[in-house]
């Protein structure tokens, strides 16, 4: 695994302080979407399908900043949207490290290198590029709907890395996504050199155009079993090594939805990043009102029967890996042995 | 609920078709403007990014083109009409598959 130990020590601490106040539900990552723009339009997202005038707003700093203190959570994922084509996402980026948060900026990196060359961002140890790759070339491509956006995507990698910033990869496996292939991705991004790479199965989104090509829970169980068979020592993953035994079916987790809470220009999102049931005016109303028991496999939810998306059950692996002795061994062991 | 896969263009007949609650409840999960007619015969436009009805006095949240947020108690409602284009409606990866085929498909015409 290779995320920093300043950042490892960081989660561990805050998942074991909320042990100790004996918190059942708390945040580890605040999904954070300013905007819901982007310059994509990629077949599998659910994210961007609104009328003009909602995609040209945007929420201010301020917002954000007051959803950021209002969650408490130690890490923000911003995605979207393209958040590279938030016009404030310097000052944004700077106070969220001026407050310690662990930052991963969710792009497609068509920008980065422009906005890297106009000295938008500092480098730091709290932020990290997490471009979104859906594979090689010609897969990344098709996934994202149109050509030429992987090269544009490596040489902003490529940019990012040479001014020394953190850049990991974060890429979603369809239905019919080739292990192989995968493979040989993985050992493409580690040429790259990028820090560690994150992968997770697709949600079907019912507002997605593309509902053909998502995986059911037993072809996912065998797909990420097929992809990180025996994995190569080189590859660095910037997840928890219990989520992917989890992909794999060697383990068995329920949802978390609360683990990865999401703010957005409609407020706190009922009841999680990809399920839109609500919102809450107040991150405190969301944790307290939503009715969490309909929600998770166990619940009987149909929408729910088929996710295994890394938003709700990495919280779930990082709670058990700080919350039993059992799933700290395990979670130490793959670690330390890059078994899985 | 009408059996197409958009609800573009629909105009309910509420109470008789379908409750009021269900047609706000096609109007959260409706990715198009809406237009909402209120028991005073008020026509209000806009985009229902919210709504709750599990409360004492159900409501729905709107953005209208202006920027400004409304708030509207399902009392005061007479009907939703879904008079915006369904931004989610369309093939998009189809047509994008289909474009590729049709660019990578040999010209008739060789140079």
């Amino acid at each position: 695994m290779s995320v920093p130990l300043s950042q490892m020590w960081t989660v561990a601490a805050y998942v074991l302080r909320q042990k100790l106040r004996r918190r059942p539900r708390y945040p580890l990552v605040l999904m954070l979407e300013p905007l819901f723009r982007c310059n994509l339009t990629c077949a599998g997202c659910g994210k961007i399908q609104y009328p003009a005038h909602i995609l040209k707003r945007h929420l201010s700093v301020e917002e954000c900043l007051r959803a950021v203190d209002e969650c408490g959570a130690p890490m923000v994922s911003i995605p979207g949207g393209e958040p590279l084509m938030y016009p404030d996402i310097g000052r944004l980026v700077k106070a969220l490290v001026g407050r310690r948060k662990y930052v991963y900026l969710c792009t497609n990196a068509i920008l980065l290198k422009q906005r890297l060359e106009e000295g938008v961002f500092e480098p730091s140890t709290y932020l990290s590029f997490s471009v979104h790759m859906d594979g090689l070339r010609e897969d990344h491509d098709e996934a994202v709907c149109r050509e030429g956006v992987y090269d544009e995507a490596v040489a902003g990698i490529r940019e990012a890395l040479g001014r020394g910033f953190r850049v990991t990869t974060n890429s979603t496996l369809f239905e019919g996504a080739d292990p192989a292939r995968v493979r040989q991705f993985f050992d493409t991004m580690m040429d790259l050199g990028v820090e560690g790479m994150m992968i997770s199965p697709g949600y079907s989104y019912a507002k997605a155009p593309d509902q053909e090509h998502f995986l059911r829970r037993q072809r996912a169980h065998e797909l990420f079993a097929a992809v990180l068979d025996r994995p190569k020592r080189r590859w660095r993953f910037n997840q928890s090594p219990l989520f992917f035994q989890f992909l794999m079916g060697r383990l068995d987790f329920e949802c978390t939805p609360w683990g990865n809470p999401t703010y957005n220009l409609f407020g706190w999102q009922r009841p999680c990043y990809l399920l839109q049931e609500g919102y809450a005016a107040s991150f405190r109303e969301l944790m307290e009102t939503t009715k969490w028991e309909r929600y998770g496999r166990r619940s009987g939810n149909p929408k729910c029967r088929d996710c295994m998306v890394h938003c709700g059950y990495e919280p779930t692996a990082v709670d058990y890996t700080f919350g039993s002795w059992r799933g700290f061994r395990a979670a130490l062991a793959a670690t330390v042995t890059g078994r899985l | 609920m009408r059996p197409e896969e958009s609800l573009e263009g629909w105009v309910p007949a509420v109470g008789v078709e379908v409750p009021l609650e269900e047609v706000i409840d096609c109007a959260f999960d409706y990715r198009g403007d809406v237009t909402v007619v209120m028991a005073d015969g008020r026509e209000l436009t806009g985009y229902v990014y919210n709504r709750e009805r599990e409360v004492p006095e159900p409501y729905l949240q709107m953005f209208e083109p202006t920027g400004v947020s409304r708030t509207l108690c399902y009392a005061a409602i007479r009907t939703v009409r879904f008079t915006g284009r369904d931004t989610a409606a369309g093939k998009s990866y189809e047509a994008w598959l289909r474009r590729k085929t049709e660019a990578e498909r040999p010209s008739p015409h060789p140079a």
